[in-house]
């Protein structure tokens, strides 16, 4: 019977999370909404989410830990309440992030813009939208198959990130107020860091499924392809 | 035809499902036990089956049990763990019809070789029980005993004081020497019947759920004592603790019967960090999250 209401509490802490992330995401549709509109209005209207998440992650934290306490967690238990912590800790951080780039819509919404630049942005930021909902989804059917896909999606990420980067620095144009600029660079930066957190929600998930580490279990995987295919 | 037969032979007795206790992963396995510098041995068991008259318990387990490590026991109720370890120092044959099949080495001597004295291999051997049994006879008296009638020599009151010691329990005891081992507490008896087996200085300790019976304090001392003991000795231990052999193992070997009337098999067998995190096969992590049948 205590096995019983541990499985519950855990399901119920999944389902918790997934929530939450799915909050996290929802505010990172509304952070591009606000990019590509310049709406301050929509921008501002995320401030406060960072602080939101961040108590909603404690809770989901101190959970875990009276878990541990009591249900002295090992094997698929303790991989998975390992691994609740380890997501919640990269939705909140994703969250307290798209606060930051909301605020920075927000203030410089009436500031010149770098129009070469600001396409990148907003291209990075369709992007990292999608690879955190895309992690999210991974750790959600615990869909192992397609943690290899979010890589690949990262890589295009890293490739728009130095492509915003060399626009920071060398610009092609005099557009866009030093302001922008600065707030520019920090958003390139903030961007590539939501889009690692959502790759490493795929990673713990494998972790989660394989008990392996990203690394070498997608190796195994693939051994066990290249076995398959022999048969 | 004929090598078609030879094929399907080799395929079945490569099926992992057939032979549980071939290990797939083979990396954090034991090799088979090493003199250390030290005294204590290791064992090596190959294709151990153990019978109560026609009634067979344990089937076909092999396992490395290094020196200076403990390794612990675990598994469902009946599936031959106590009977298992009572093989490891011919404590199981004691029982009439009982026997044993297969090989037990303790390091390079099989034990259950024509001519091997089963009264010295339990010297080698010690073995301490579910429920602490003390003589009714005085605490010294409880570790010399065993000393004694083995032929002990050397100095009686170092051998009593350093057991004593190893077993965590000499400073509760010091100064009552001559008062009677049944007049300590349950916890305290345990200990005093480790000492008790420490005396005879035994290369390997066998224990059957040495602490099932104490508060968790106790049960803390005992496991104290495990850390300092596999310095000395190697250590197999039966519990059905998970969380006290998760903590002081190095190695453990899943027991586990696939359906009823079925004998015992070793299930999976693995370094602990390995069987608490992340176990291969379903049946043991079943098991140890404790979410059974
Ligand atoms: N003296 C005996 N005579 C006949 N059968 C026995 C005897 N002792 C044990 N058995 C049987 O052998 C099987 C294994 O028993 P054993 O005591 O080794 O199990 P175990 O794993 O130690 O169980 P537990 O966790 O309850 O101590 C059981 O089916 C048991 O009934
Ligand atoms: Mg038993």
């Amino acid at each position: 019977m205590p096995r019983e209401t541990f499985q519950h509490e855990l399901d119920r802490l999944v389902g918790e999370i997934i929530s939450l992330g799915r909050e996290v995401e929802a505010c990172l549709g509304m952070m591009v909404e606000a990019m590509e509109g310049h709406d301050a209005g929509v921008a501002s209207r995320e401030l406060g989410i960072d602080q939101r998440f961040k108590e909603r992650g404690a809770e989901i934290d101190e959970e875990c830990m009276i878990l541990q306490a009591r249900q002295a967690p090992v094997a698929r238990d303790l991989r998975l309440i390992y691994t609740i912590q380890a997501v919640t800790n990269h939705l909140v951080r994703s969250g307290t992030l798209c606060e930051h780039i909301c605020r920075a819509i927000a203030e410089t919404a009436d500031c010149e813009r770098d129009p070469e630049l600001e396409t990148a942005l907003l291209e990075m930021a369709r992007g990292a939208r999608d690879l955190f909902g895309q992690g999210l989804n991974v750790f959600e059917d615990r869909d192992i198959d397609r943690a290899r896909d979010l890589e690949a999606l990262d890589d295009k990420i890293d490739l728009l990130y130095s492509e915003a980067m060399n626009l920071v620095v060398n610009p092609t144009n005099s557009d866009g107020s030093p302001e922008w600029r600065m707030r520019a660079a920090l958003t390139v930066h903030y961007l590539e860091r939501i889009a690692d957190h959502g790759v490493d929600v795929g990673g713990r998930t494998v972790f989660l499924v394989t008990g392996e580490r990203m690394e070498s279990a997608m190796r195994q995987y693939r051994e066990r392809h290249l076995d398959d295919d022999e048969d | 035809m004929d090598s078609e037969k030879t094929r399907k032979e080799r395929t079945l007795s490569e099926d992992p499902e057939r032979r549980p206790e071939v290990k797939r992963l083979q990396s954090r396995q034991p090799s088979p036990p090493v003199a250390t510098g030290s005294e204590a041995q290791g064992i090596t068991i190959e294709g151990l089956s153990a019978f109560y008259g026609s009634f067979k318990a344990v089937t076909d387990a092999s396992m490395n049990i290094q020196a200076n490590k403990v390794t612990a026991l675990i598994g469902p109720s009946g599936c031959g763990k106590s009977t298992f370890l009572r093989c490891l120092n011919r404590m199981h044959e004691v029982i009439p019809g009982a026997r044993a099949e297969g090989c037990v080495r303790l390091g390079d001597q099989d034990i259950y070789a024509k001519g091997s004295d089963p009264v010295k291999i339990r010297q080698r051997v010690g073995m301490v029980f579910q429920k602490p049994n003390p003589f009714s006879k005085s605490i010294y008296e409880n570790v010399a005993w065993g000393a004694r009638i083995n032929g002990y020599r050397g100095n009686m009151d170092e051998l009593v004081e350093r057991s004593l010691r190893q077993a965590a329990i000499w400073d509760e005891v010091k100064d009552r020497l001559k008062e009677s081992g049944m007049g300590l507490s349950g916890g305290q008896q345990q200990r005093l019947c480790i000492a008790r087996t420490l005396a005879v200085e035994p290369e390997v300790i066998l224990m059957d759920e040495p602490a099932s019976a104490l508060d968790p304090v106790s049960t803390q001392k005992i496991e104290d004592t495990m850390e300092e003991l596999k310095k000395r000795y190697t250590v197999v231990i039966v519990t059905h603790n998970m969380q006290q052999a998760a903590r002081i193992s190095d190695y453990t070997g899943f027991f586990y019967i696939e359906h009823m009337g079925d004998p015992g098999r070793l299930w999976e067998f693995d370094a602990t960090d390995k069987i608490f995190s992340n176990p291969e096969r379903k049946e043991t992590e079943d098991y140890v999250t404790g979410r059974f049948g």
